[in-house]
């Protein structure tokens, strides 16, 4: 078939893996070093090989440790803040969305600025939050001076309550504009002409969101959902800077195993972040599922 | 794991730097005298044979005053008394006990470093892996004028014994706002303070260096004192004393910042506390650190240091030889000279580096003793006498551990 030179890639070899992995070996090479190199050395140190000191006992004492209660309760703990705040950006993202593409072009220009949130560092939101929220903070300085506590002790205490609650408010700062840039993608190729129809057809606003507008988002939702929920979940920065002491997030805890204690608790931090990465992957392969399940069921109706 | 491979490769490329620089100072070899045994030779020998030769002082790096404070105070004045050639190498402290660890498994008698700025548990690893050249500190004049045996005689626990000169040190204070409140005096009272100032005391999450210093005086002083702690680590003895320190803290707890329910992770982040005036005392393992902070901007003018009456934490930094020091003399004499009243008194002036004097003041000359006194520390600082006078040691590293993990199930996850 490739008698004589000709331009089309089969006969150049591309299809030979020799020669695909060739010129793909800059992208190949660090990432399987760096990635998979430090994913195998820390499973072989959460089951006690590679250490700095020899390991003690058996092979799975690592992960037994790591299932210990309090590990539990930080599992719990952030799960619960990386999908109340995953799932809040995404609402707030879609709703932010839906009502810029509803503006006159000036205001959408204007409204650009919600981009600001994605300059910014996770480190410097936590730090704004930080100033804005604490208890000797702006808004409490406000609320003093307007006369709505006596006393900015009493401002309630919405950082390090316990809650997470800074840690909340911090992750959709920063996550919303995430969401809404990947929904206002989605919307800048619908035709608007299927709202106009659908309001001459005599659909309210609230039937055109959820009706025409949802469903060619939701693609675009499910994956800022999953990108956000598990950044939040191993996410350090938020967390070093508004994070309670109990329970605690579960990347501080590693953190504190593996840098603040004993070598010999290295491993239960290993562990830890193999359950992590782990738990992670399943996460990922069976939110799809279900999500495509549930859209095929749409597509149906 | 993303940050373990990074290390990986530091460690590769740092094994590799070590070895060329051994390899180096092999070559321009020769540096003190050949046939010399230093271990037999009086002082006055020593300084004879140190003289003409280069000591090459490996010291953590990452402190520019230091810097500052052995190139251009230091170097000239050992160059010009004892005609030795100074020269600073900037090194982490666990890479060179890696270093001297790996070259005494190896058996490499010619070693690339002289002399060592160490303490706590990398002198420990050296000792334990046989890599100090010693015992040598009762044999330097100004350990045996100036230093207390009795204070200098454990590092972080571990008993000293002349494998490493004092150098300087560092205290435990507590810092409080002099404009908002009285200092406690003693843990009793500070009792009665948290309860009487609700939200105004916490202190750093312990596995931090600060917190875990701040329970470990808290263990000294509910428990009756550090002497009962200073032969080592006894588990019976802790198991009895420790939940004494439980029911303290624990009585604290409601009464803490945000009730106790989360604690400040670092001690930078209790500082902001105090600096904004959300709690009203503070803590630090420096004495100077409320004055330079308080000439950052960061505190309040009125921030002042104190102590509790049953004493606060003290430790010692030292220097050390390793085993295959290929100049001993020359080592010998700068650590002697690093320990002279002289030098004591330069590296105590906070414009020089401000680290506290290793050397027992109440054995100095009047004349002496007053210019200490009469350095200017800064209206927030305590003065080098009263700190001395209720200085308690470090006990075992396990105590530590110990307490850190006890506290952890004790009184952070504790049901109220």
């Amino acid at each position: 078939m490739c008698s004589e030179p000709s331009l089309s890639p089969d006969c150049h070899g591309w299809r030979r893996p020799g020669r695909t992995l060739l010129p793909l070996s800059p992208l190949i090479l660090p990432m399987g070093l760096l990635f998979l190199g430090g994913l195998a050395l820390a499973l072989a140190q959460s089951l006690g090989f590679w250490l700095p000191v020899s390991h003690q006992g058996e092979l799975l004492d690592a992960y037994k440790a790591a299932l210990a209660p309090h590990y539990l309760a930080s599992m719990a703990f952030s799960l619960t803040i990386a999908f109340v705040s995953a799932g809040l950006s995404v609402a707030f993202g879609t709703l932010g969305a839906w009502a810029m593409w509803n503006m006159p072009p000036l205001l959408q220009r204007a409204s650009m600025i919600y981009k600001m949130g994605l300059i910014l560092p996770h480190m410097a939101v936590a730090f704004v939050v930080l100033i804005l929220w604490s208890r000797t903070g702006f808004i409490s300085a406000i609320a003093f001076h307007m006369g709505l506590v006596d006393d900015p002790g009493q401002f309630p205490a919405i950082l390090h309550s316990g809650n997470g609650a800074g840690m909340i408010i911090a992750f959709v700062a920063k996550e919303t504009p995430f969401a809404m840039l990947l929904a206002l993608a989605v919307l800048a190729r619908t035709d608007r002409r299927l709202v106009q129809v659908a309001r001459m057809l005599g659909a309210g606003p609230v039937r055109i969101f959820v009706s025409v507008v949802l469903p060619r988002l939701t693609p675009a939702l499910h994956t800022a959902f999953i990108i956000l929920f598990l950044y939040t979940l191993g996410a350090f920065d938020i967390p070093f800077l508004l994070a309670e002491s109990r329970p605690g997030m579960l990347s501080i805890e590693i953190y504190n195993l593996y840098f603040k204690r004993e070598l010999t608790d290295r491993p239960t931090a290993m562990a830890l972040l193999v359950v992590l990465f782990v738990f992670s992957v399943a996460f990922i392969m069976v939110y799809s599922h279900v999500a495509s399940r549930l859209e095929d069921r749409v597509r149906k109706l | 794991m993303k940050r373990l491979l990074p290390l990986l490769f530091l460690f590769f490329f740092l094994a590799a730097c070590a070895d060329n620089e051994t390899e180096r100072s092999g070559a321009e070899k020769p540096r003190g005298a050949v046939a010399f045994d230093p271990a037999a030779a009086d002082w006055g020998q020593l300084v004879e044979a140190a003289r003409g030769t280069t000591v090459r002082f490996y010291m953590y790096g990452g402190f520019a005053h230091t810097n500052r404070w052995i190139d251009g105070w230091v170097a000239p004045r050992v160059s010009e008394r004892f005609g030795i050639t100074l020269v600073r190498e900037p090194m982490d402290a666990p890479v060179f006990v890696n270093k001297l660890v790996t070259e005494r498994q190896a058996g490499r008698t010619s070693g690339s470093i002289d002399l060592l700025w160490v303490n706590g548990e990398n002198f420990k690893s050296l000792k334990e892996a046989d890599a100090l050249h010693g015992p040598f500190a009762q044999r330097l004049p100004n350990v045996m004028t100036w230093v207390n045996p009795e204070h200098a005689a454990t590092d972080f626990g571990t008993p000293v014994e002349g494998y490493e000169a004092p150098f300087g040190q560092a205290q435990f204070v507590f810092e409080y706002d002099s404009a908002r409140t009285d200092p406690p005096g003693n843990y009793r009272e500070l009792l009665e303070w948290v309860r009487d100032n609700p939200g105004q005391f916490t202190y750093p999450q312990p596995p931090d260096f600060t917190g875990s210093a701040f329970i470990r005086q808290a263990f000294y002083a509910v428990t009756g004192g550090h002497e009962q702690y200073l032969d080592g680590f006894d588990p019976a003895l802790f198991a009895r004393n420790a939940p004494l320190l439980w029911a303290y803290l624990n009585e604290l707890n409601p009464h803490l910042w945000q009730q106790g329910k989360t604690y400040p992770k670092s001690s930078a982040e209790l500082d902001t506390l105090l600096a904004r005036g959300e709690v009203g005392m503070g803590m630090s393992y420096h004495p100077l650190h409320a004055q330079s902070m308080i000439l950052d901007g960061s505190y309040p003018p009125t921030i002042r240091t104190f102590l509790m009456d049953e004493g606060t934490i003290f430790n010692l930094h030292f220097t050390a030889i390793p085993f295959n020091a290929g100049n001993v003399a020359g080592a010998m004499v700068l650590a002697d000279f690093l320990l002279s009243p002289e030098a004591q008194l330069s590296k105590f002036r906070p414009e020089n580096w401000g680290d506290f004097p290793a050397i027992d003041l109440t054995r100095l000359a009047p004349a002496t003793r007053a210019e200490f006194e009469a350095v200017n520390l800064g209206a927030a600082s305590l003065s080098p006498s009263v700190l001395t006078g209720s200085a308690v040691p470090e006990v075992d590293v396990a105590y530590l551990e110990a307490l850190e993990r006890g506290w952890e199930e004790h009184v952070l996850r504790a049901k109220p």
